[in-house]
């Protein structure tokens, strides 16, 4: 009698456990997407700025500046999913890259102090959002693995727990696209 | 900054002179330490006799030992003081100034406990000596390093006191060139090599005394460190890919235990030698390739982290 009553705390003291650290690693990813969020939005609230200092002299580059803008608009919708919002990342940083790569070509704007000032804050911003992307990359893998690890695996599919996405990281991502180098 | 060759060169051509003058200081001085540990254990052994008087005694055997050693200590110390003064004046100082001249040389300094208490990196110590503070600005950067040797005082059941080192080697307290409000530490990673990946991480989290565990996704630093934080966004925003690699490369060319901490907007690093440094040799040659090359070496290394880490190339936000 007594023997099976502490295996059966025993059980259910294992599963109290299992469920709250899949619970803890949940939370912990969606704790962590708040602060790649707030950094997102850093970077778009910079769009219109940029877009302002640079429009006048990129006339070749219309299309790429209409791109940010079209993106930023669409981020700054009510309710969009976790997901959209990393596919909208994904294709700002690639469109931010090329206009920081077009403005080399425009010596005037190179030494504009406005766009000198706005590049630093972005490339500061892309540091941060690199940095809150890998945090993020972290927890959802930690998550992913608890969710596919024995024991918490039977767990966790008996929460309907789903597995979650991580941020692609680009290969040029990786060694930090410099904008700062890019001047040097 | 100047290479480590150059310096080489700069010890051996424009120190040469003054190493040549001390060379032979140091030759008589070890014909003298020789002859003066000859007579101190001449006088020791009749004493030692007369003493245990016929009997083995272990206590008292092991209280003279004691002695014999505290006291050989001593003499040894107030002998090679002048030697050793001469030597840090001469060589020592002009080789720091050699390095950049904006940096600043007191040989009984070190930097302050309230810095090293800041570090966080080790428990506080009861005692804490050290010597040889270098500190100044490298391109705008401020920077100060000295040897330190921190111990915790023990006391047994008997009430008898002991010390033991908590940390003894290269302090190096920097500004850092990214702003960050939280505290983040990165220590030498002790579980995770002796256990492997799974219990090593497990152990690691469930450490009580240190913040949130950050896995960092570079396997060779998390092979290396174990990092630990208040935030695990700031965490990474300090650690990007690019310091990871450097402080990996600075800690493969130092080859020695290394402790760092980003704490109130500055760096702190600790590099354990557990030996003191920049201290003269007295009996091996100054000469010698390999005695030139640790003083030179040690102090390229620290002075070197402002551009190893690039340190200073500062953001927009923090000037």
């Amino acid at each position: 009698m007594s023997t099976s009553l502490i295996v059966l705390i025993v059980i259910i003291l294992a599963l109290i456990l299992m469920y709250n650290s899949l619970v803890a690693k949940k939370n912990q990813v969606e704790n962590i997407f708040a602060s790649v969020d707030t950094v997102l939005k850093k970077r778009y609230d910079l769009i219109p700025n940029l877009v302002a200092s640079v429009s006048k002299y990129m006339e070749h580059e219309k299309g790429l500046l209409e791109e940010v803008t079209k993106l930023r608009s669409e981020a700054n919708k009510p309710n969009i999913s976790d997901e959209h919002k990393m596919a909208l990342d994904a294709k700002m940083s690639a469109a931010l890259g090329s206009i920081m790569i077009a403005v080399e070509n425009y010596p005037d704007l190179k030494a504009n102090e406005n766009v000198m000032h706005l590049q630093r804050t972005l490339n500061e911003v892309e540091e941060q959002i690199s940095a809150a992307r890998r945090a993020y990359n972290q927890a959802v893998t930690d998550y992913n693995n608890a969710l596919e690890m024995i024991p918490t695996n039977f767990m966790a599919s008996a929460m309907a727990y789903k597995r979650k996405e991580v941020f692609e990281i680009v290969e040029s991502e990786r060694k930090n696209v410099n904008v700062k180098e890019l001047f040097n | 900054m100047k290479s480590v060759s150059e310096l080489t060169d700069f010890y051996y051509k424009v120190l040469f002179p003054t190493l040549e003058k001390l060379e032979d200081d140091r030759k008589s001085l070890r014909k003298k330490i020789i002859i003066i540990g000859i007579i101190y254990t001449a006088i020791f052994i009749p004493i030692l006799f007369i003493l245990l008087d016929g009997y083995i005694n272990l206590d008292l055997l092991a209280f003279l030992a004691f002695g014999y050693f505290a006291g050989g200590t001593f003499i040894y110390k107030i002998m090679i003081k002048d030697y050793t003064q001469e030597f840090k004046q001469n060589i020592i100082s002009p080789l720091i100034k050699a390095i950049d001249n904006g940096l600043h040389y007191a040989s009984i300094s070190h930097v302050s406990q309230h810095l090293f208490d800041r570090s966080d990196l080790f428990r506080a110590p009861d005692r804490m000596n050290g010597n040889d503070l270098v500190r100044g600005e490298i391109e705008n950067i401020k920077i100060q390093f000295s040897d330190i040797h921190a111990e915790k005082k023990h006391k047994d059941s008997k009430g008898r006191t002991s010390w033991s080192t908590i940390f003894k080697g290269l302090f190096i307290v920097s500004e850092f060139n990214k702003n960050f409000a939280g505290q983040t530490v990165v220590l030498p990673d002790s579980a995770q090599s002796t256990f492997g990946n799974l219990i090593g991480n497990w152990l690691q989290s469930k450490n009580m005394s240190r913040d949130e565990l950050v896995k960092m996704d570079d396997p060779e630093f998390e092979k290396e460190f174990v990092v630990y934080s208040t935030d695990q966004v700031e965490a990474r925003y300090i650690l990007s890919h690019s310091l990871m690699k450097k402080l990996l490369t600075f800690k493969h060319k130092s080859a020695h235990p290394l402790h760092i901490s980003f704490i109130g907007s500055h760096i702190h690093m600790a590099v354990e030698y557990n030996k003191d440094l920049f201290e003269p040799s007295v009996f091996s040659s100054l000469l010698d390739y390999k005695v030139a090359m640790e003083y030179v070496k040690t102090l390229h290394l620290a002075i070197g982290i402002v551009q190893e880490l690039k340190l200073n190339q500062k953001l927009w936000s923090k000037t």
